[in-house]
């Protein structure tokens, strides 16, 4: 029975990765036989959701087999210490958003940009403050009840050490205000309490209050962006208020920072390639996060993050 | 309504999406019945394969999947006191010393019919009143939470045995449970320099040491080579019994439905819950700990309720209710569909095969869990030497599995040892998982309500959910006080008029 078993499952495999095998061999010099991507968050969130999008793509591909362990314990952490003790091959990639960089500002996260180097970035989505329209109907309301009440107004977001707390800090810290943040241990949490009226407002990213902007039930005031997004022509900017913060979570690919430059490229033109893809262009869409362009190649994306860490370790010691 | 129900159930008697639904009740029943393998690692590793399929199947097979997960958490609770689901750690109290009485069948058969009765009870107040009860659940926020968790934790009063012990385990629970990032300031507690302790001590290693390695220790130490109960039948309509216990699984019922809906408080906090309030409104209370079948009764309504009730605020407002329907969410999201207010009204074809997907999986847990369990239980003919360590494999195995961490191992063996030693002294190791699980609830949201009205007390008795919860938590833990010092005094005077 084993062997029937065996043969129903491997023989088909077998099959497929012979006829697409000649096909993608001139694609690619780097086609291990097989990867390990490690997922800096738990199973079903986005991080995992992209990570497992773009692993059949991957092994297309680099004619590879990858296999998907998450490590969402302590911010993603592990899988970050995993990747920069891995063998430098190739073979081990870290799939992160930017709590990678969020958590290494507040002190948790001891694999630095040193061990590990970006790979690309795929993702960027963008920081709304989002309020309750019940409570405030646009910023100017806002503003001008948090200058108001400004140490009584709270605003919820998902943890302490996250984007959300950032671009909170990075909201007091130019706009003058004197506002509190409550962290939440989910968004869903954060959302209740923006629902049920218990806090003033919400940092989120777009793409996760869709159905809510829809049904009325929240407003986004506020984008966290350089210029006003093509879908929402209506929500005022950082940078149009004098505030220079942009940014929203991201998400990309890391690599051991030993790894052999060419290897780095190769991985890099492989998820270039899947960027590009339609079929990657379908899921970003549906998943709502091409409100802003996601792609940065290995070096843009290390001067980004270098960019990033150094105002969020400011924020944090300001605080 | 009724249009959409009927709707409904031509989708779901379709041969396909029975077809869905038989195997994902065979599915759950597995994964429930492994320790370590929980309802949320199932949902996870079957995504990827639900991405080909269309919705309507796809969501029933999730759902339908974590439904009967929760169920079958119940079996090895029973007969190895292995429980293979968190939520199922309340039913291990009364359902092991069952089977060591030799009523396997009996305290089988009252599981599993608690399960399927307030698992429907869930249901249909999931199809009845989804929109309605979602409002009602955002008017609790964090000042209720807590009292909510501080209601859990009087639980240890009515567990029976030294009160005094019981008060140590929650301590002892509640320093487990502070070990990792704090929730709140993101300062790192009592990590000791390991990474492996920043994300905090997993919950599941702890109750598998506590609960599966503990007992396997002990029968190697008695040397005792086989069960109890060699052989049983698993009687589920059984009358008298179903007098005994028919309160007990509408109160729990109710109970754990209310408890489900609110979001981020799970099923084994609805168990919890059940479990103590049926503890107080019972006549004897000393036979609780010690095979009462109410005592199953309790926590198997309330979680397999619970499991879904939390399934309202995923579908009225897109918030989950627990680990589990925050995976459900992702799903959504991938299938390109977004849970919220206007998810009812624009795919009710979807909702309403999914909900009559439900109703027929609580109807199949009925049938399907007797020949299960026959052909799980010919595992007990096994003499203990060989299934001692398959128990211990199982538990190393999923223990591993949750977070791919050899730590977690190392610490569910660690607390598997302490449990046998701490058990040896009469104490309740249940009042430790109490701390774990509710310990951290009650403290992150202690310090956002005072965070909300900046640092006043009051908030918690100025609302009246929370101050009516913490006026019920007081008079419980006063009365446990109180009563034996009455009696005493009545004793003596009584005794002299």
């Amino acid at each position: 029975m084993h062997n029937s078993i065996r043969k129903l499952v491997v023989g088909p495999v077998m099959a497929a990765m012979a006829l697409a095998a000649p096909a993608l061999a001139q694609d690619s010099d780097f086609q291990p036989e097989k990867m390990t991507a490690f997922v800096a968050a738990g199973a079903g969130g986005g991080t995992d959701n992209f990570t497992r999008t773009i692993q059949p793509m991957l092994e297309e591909r680099l004619n590879t087999k990858i296999t998907v362990i998450n490590l969402p314990s302590a911010s993603g952490v592990l899988a970050h210490q995993r990747t920069a003790n891995s063998k430098p091959d190739g073979t081990s990639l870290d799939f992160a958003s930017s709590t990678f960089i969020t958590s290494r500002a507040a002190g948790q996260n001891p694999v630095g940009l040193d061990k590990l180097t970006p790979v690309a970035r795929m993702q960027s989505d963008v920081m709304m403050l989002v309020v309750n329209p019940e409570k405030h109907e646009t910023l100017e309301d806002f503003m001008a009840y948090a200058r108001e009440n400004g140490d009584k107004v709270v605003i919820g977001g998902t943890h302490a050490a996250s984007v959300d707390r950032m671009a909170f800090l990075g909201l007091n810290e130019q706009s003058g205000l004197n506002l509190n943040y409550i962290p939440y241990d989910n968004e869903g949490s954060a959302a209740a309490s923006l629902l049920g009226g218990n806090v003033d407002g919400m940092m989120n990213e777009i793409s996760a209050i869709q159905g809510y902007m829809e049904s009325g039930e929240m407003k986004p005031i506020l984008a966290f962006a350089a210029e006003r997004l093509e879908a929402y022509p209506d929500i005022p900017t950082t940078v149009e208020n004098g505030w220079d913060l942009t940014f929203g979570n991201e998400r990309g690919v890391f690599i051991n920072a030993e790894t052999d430059p060419a290897i780095i490229s190769a991985i890099e033109a492989a998820f270039k390639d899947i960027f590009d893809s339609e079929e990657y262009q379908t899921y970003a869409k549906r998943s709502n996060l091409d409100v802003r362009p996601g792609w940065l190649g290995s070096d843009d994306y290390r001067a980004a993050l270098e960019k990033d860490l150094a105002f969020f370790e400011k924020l944090m010691e300001d605080m | 309504m009724f249009q959409d129900l009927l709707g409904g159930f031509g989708v779901v008697l379709q041969p396909i999406n029975l077809l869905i639904l038989t195997s994902a009740v065979l599915i759950g029943f597995v994964g429930g019945a492994l320790p370590g393998i929980s309802g949320v690692i199932l949902v996870v590793i079957l995504l990827p394969v639900t991405y080909s399929m269309e919705p309507t199947g796809a969501f029933m097979l999730l759902t339908a999947i974590y439904a009967s997960s929760v169920f079958s958490g119940l079996i090895t609770a029973i007969l190895y006191r292995a429980p293979g689901t968190p939520e199922a750690v309340m039913t291990a109290i009364d359902g092991y010393p069952m089977t060591q009485r030799g009523e396997a069948g009996k305290a089988l058969g009252i599981g599993i019919l608690s399960s399927a009765v307030g698992g429907m009870f869930g249901t249909i107040v999931l199809v009845v009143a989804t929109p309605f009860l979602a409002d009602m659940a955002l008017r609790f926020s964090s000042p209720e939470f807590f009292a909510l968790a501080v209601l859990g934790l009087t639980v240890v009063a009515s567990l029976g045995g030294n009160l005094l012990l019981g008060l140590i385990g929650v301590c002892i629970g509640l320093m487990v449970a502070s070990v990792g990032i704090d929730p709140l300031t993101g300062t790192i507690r009592f990590t000791f320099g390991s990474l492996h302790l920043m994300g905090g001590v997993n919950l599941i290693p702890v109750i598998i040491g506590l609960f599966a390695i503990s007992e396997v220790l002990k029968r190697c130490q008695e040397g005792d080579v086989h069960l109890a109960a060699k052989s049983f039948k698993i009687k589920i309509l059984d009358w008298p019994v179903i007098r005994q216990i028919r309160t007990t699984i509408i109160r729990s019922s109710i109970l754990g439905t209310a408890i489900g809906i609110l979001p981020g408080i799970g099923a084994s906090t609805a168990a919890m819950v059940s479990y103590s309030e049926t503890v107080r409104w019972s006549k004897d209370r000393s036979r609780f700990g010690k095979g009462a079948p109410e005592g199953i009764a309790a926590p198997e309504a309330a979680n397999n309720a619970a499991a879904m009730g939390a399934l309202v605020p995923l579908f009225a407002l897109g918030i989950p209710g627990s680990g589990t329907t925050a995976v459900i969410l992702g799903a959504f999201i991938v299938h390109g569909l977004t849970p919220g207010p206007t998810f009812m009204a624009g795919n009710s074809d979807l909702i309403y095969a999914v909900f009559v997907g439900l109703l027929l999986v609580n109807v199949m847990i009925l049938v399907f869990s007797k020949p299960f369990i026959a052909v799980l239980s010919k595992v007990l003919d096994v003499p203990y030497s060989v299934l001692g360590p398959i128990i211990v494999i199982c538990c190393v195995v999923g223990t591993y599995s949750v977070q791919n961490s050899m730590m977690d191992v190392w610490l569910m063996l660690g607390f598997g040892v302490a449990g046998f030693l701490l058990e040896k002294i009469g104490f309740p190791l249940v009042a430790i998982i109490l701390g774990v699980v509710l310990g951290p609830i009650a403290e992150s949201e202690l310090r956002r309500s005072l965070a909300l009205s900046q640092g006043d007390p009051s908030i918690f008795v100025t609302r009246p959910i929370s101050a009516i919860l913490l006026l019920i938590a007081v008079a419980l833990v006063a009365g446990t006080i109180v009563a034996p010092i009455l009696r005493r005094r009545r004793a003596r005077f009584g005794g002299g008029a």
